[in-house]
């Protein structure tokens, strides 16, 4: 069997005294998309954030192996480096830092850490154009400190650039299409649809149904009080749709 | 309230009085005697309590004549220097500067021990007309070389009306305990644009004391920004007078402070005349066991109507154990002004420091990016490249030291 490239083992984390993931078991093989969905409060940007290593969280159980190397007990840029990449919900505004200056040391970090040549200045701005260009991201936009004074869309947009310019081998997209208007949307997709290539792996966190008619995904998750309770095929993002959560229990939020 | 016994004097007051009898400045060496070194209880002084923290003072220089690197390098600056109090022989000025020099005592008098000192102390100024517009920035440099040595010296500037010019002022000099007292006059022109910098890059062992004057005419347009990164004790004092109306100064600084160091930029902006601005912005970085402090007055005359002024400090501490001060003071004696004053002080913060570190930016270099990022309202509008590139690295020098 190929090694996942996402693998969670029974994960408990908690903050401040209160469990927020209460035994979450995922496999995410190559090239497929995942979906997970479930009602506010559920713990979803949790299960994200401690992909990535936040620090605010307590693990008190539990294994996230990426490609088959625990991450438990890496730092959040050591993560990335191994591939891993979080579309942030609420991306931070970072008022005198240049988008281009993070941007260019994000991508030769990640490169250093791997052992790889940094990139010349030339390469690195084509590569920013080419990213750039598909979600309609110019050149104004990256002039401007990181994302200071970006509008919601314009923040998703600028996640989704960064992740194609990083090329990770584990997306994590937590609620994406929030606050996106149906256009934007669909630059977004197409965004994220044009990274996938049969080896890049996603995890797509949402709350509503909408976005898995753009971003198709392979399974659907459904998320409930700090774990998963179903899994299905696409179908199952149109089922709770049409029910809810509330066959599902947990408090309504 | 004044005691009606004499104040013990310690050794560095005694040395000063000595220096200043021997300078012929009786009545500074009065007052010193009377009252002694500022301590907490002299208002202005609060904060930076000269008694304590000034243990000696030096002998007066002796001159000396220097010709080592400059402190800070600024590709294409026109270079003078003084060392030791002695002004040294300059390359060929460019077009429109007319160097020269004069009778030291450039500062206006007021009540403040450190004015009066380098005014009985300075022997000579160094002047610098500038007839026209200069392109290179004027780089001043000025050195305590040798041995522990106490030095007053002043620098005079008269900018002449709608020419503009970036004025850079570097100290600097051997590691010996000296105590440096400097003193800046710049008169700037109707409409003249004027950029001022002030850099101690000295060493830790030395206390740095300099003073600042402004007088702006009409439309006059002045940036200043104080940089405190190399003295033990530093204090700056800012003390711009808005002289004419439509006068507007950017008035900017930057403490870089770490273990046992205690930087102090005192401002006192005067709005003599209606229809005069100012924007006083000032970041103090603290890391270790260490004290920043910006103490902002802005005083309005009485008919110094549509007078507007926020005076702002900010401040970033790098460890739990720092000190950063404020101390806005608001003296207004007209009634339609827009004054304000503000400040702000926190830590990293978390989330952005995760943010650049999820994108796989390793610690350390995420918290340069986000210092840069504090501090990137003081130098973006620095517009000369090498100038603003040569900033930078002080900086970079300074975290870099932390690291
Ligand atoms: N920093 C925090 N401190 C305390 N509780 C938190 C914190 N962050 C999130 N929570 C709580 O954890 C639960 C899950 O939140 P979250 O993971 O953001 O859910 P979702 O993304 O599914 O809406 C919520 O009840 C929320 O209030
Ligand atoms: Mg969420």
């Amino acid at each position: 069997m190929t090694t996942p490239v996402l693998e969670i083992r029974n994960l408990h984390a908690r903050i401040e005294e209160r469990e927020i993931l209460k035994g979450v078991n995922l496999i995410i093989p190559p090239g497929e998309v995942h979906a997970i969905m479930g009602r506010n409060g559920s713990g979803k940007s949790t299960l994200s954030y401690v992909l990535a290593g936040k620090e605010d969280y307590e693990i008190t159980e539990g294994e996230v192996l990426l490609n088959g190397e625990n991450i438990l007990e890496m730092e959040p840029d050591e993560r990335a480096a191994a591939g891993l990449f979080l579309a942030f919900q609420y991306p931070i505004e970072i008022p005198g830092v240049a988008t281009m200056t993070f941007l260019k040391a994000a991508l030769n970090a990640q490169r250093k850490a791997r052992g790889e040549a940094e990139l010349s200045t030339p390469d690195f701005m084509r590569a920013v154009k080419e990213a750039g260009a598909q979600l309609n991201i110019d050149n104004d936009m990256l002039k401007r400190p990181l994302n200071v004074g970006f509008s919601g869309g314009e923040k998703k947009r600028a996640e989704i650039m960064q992740m194609a310019l990083l090329k990770p081998s584990l997306a994590v997209l937590d609620e994406t299409d929030s606050g996106l208007d149906i256009d934007a949307l669909q630059v977004v997709s197409k965004g994220v649809n044009a990274l996938r290539d049969g080896q890049r792996s996603m995890l797509v966190i949402t709350h509503y149904q909408r976005l898995l008619n753009h971003i198709v995904p392979d399974v659907v998750h459904v998320f409930s009080d700090g774990r998963i309770v179903e899994s299905g095929d696409k179908d199952l993002a149109l089922k709770l749709e049409a029910q809810g959560y509330a066959s599902y229990g947990g408090e309504a939020a | 309230m004044r005691a009606n016994f004499p104040v013990r004097l310690g050794p560095a007051e005694d040395a000063l009085i000595a220096q200043l009898k021997a300078a012929g400045a009786d009545s500074t060496a009065e007052r010193i005697t009377v009252a002694g070194l500022p301590t907490r209880r002299v208002e202005s002084y609060h904060y930076t309590d000269l008694k304590t923290l000034l243990r000696a003072i030096p002998p007066v220089a002796n001159a000396a004549n220097e010709a080592s690197a400059p402190a800070l390098r600024i590709p294409g600056a026109f270079n003078l220097m003084i060392a030791n109090g002695a002004i040294q022989n300059a390359a060929t000025a460019p077009a429109g500067v007319i160097v020269g020099k004069a009778d030291g005592g450039v500062l206006t008098t007021r009540d403040d021990v450190l004015v009066h000192i380098n005014g009985a102390l300075a022997k000579e100024a160094l002047t610098l007309t500038l007839e026209n517009s200069v392109d290179p920035v004027i780089q001043v440099e000025r050195r305590i070389e040798g041995e522990a040595a106490h030095v007053a010296d002043a620098l005079k500037v008269f900018v002449a009306d709608d020419a503009s010019a970036t004025i850079v002022e570097t100290f600097s000099g051997s590691d010996a305990a000296h105590v440096g007292n400097h003193a800046t006059y710049l008169s700037v022109g109707r409409n003249a644009v004027v950029t001022h910098i002030t850099i101690d890059l000295s060493a830790r062992a030395v206390s740095h004391f300099a003073t600042n004057e402004y007088q702006l005419a009409d439309g006059a347009r002045l940036r200043t920004l104080v940089i405190h990164a190399g003295a033990g004790l530093a204090r700056t004092h800012v003390f711009p007078r808005m002289a004419g109306a439509g006068a507007h100064a950017d008035l900017t600084g930057l403490n870089l402070v770490a273990d046992g160091q205690h930087a102090d930029i005192t401002m006192e902006t005067l709005h003599a005349v209606p229809h005069t601005s100012s924007q006083p912005l000032f970041k103090s970085i603290v890391r270790g066991r260490a004290k920043a402090i910006v103490q902002g007055k802005l005083v309005v005359a009485r008919d110094a109507q549509k007078t507007d002024a926020k005076f702002m400090h900010q401040g970033l501490m790098l460890s739990d154990e720092a000190e950063i001060l404020s101390k806005p003071e608001l003296e207004i004696y007209a009634d339609d002004v827009v004054c304000g004053h503000g400040s702000t002080c926190g830590m990293i913060d978390e989330d952005s420091l995760f943010y650049l570190m999820s994108r796989g930016i390793p610690k350390s270099e995420a918290e340069t990016m986000l210092v840069r990022g504090f501090i990137a309202e003081l130098f973006d509008p620095i517009d000369d490249e090498e100038l603003n590139e040569a900033l930078q690295t002080i900086v970079d020098s300074w975290l870099m030291v932390g690291k």
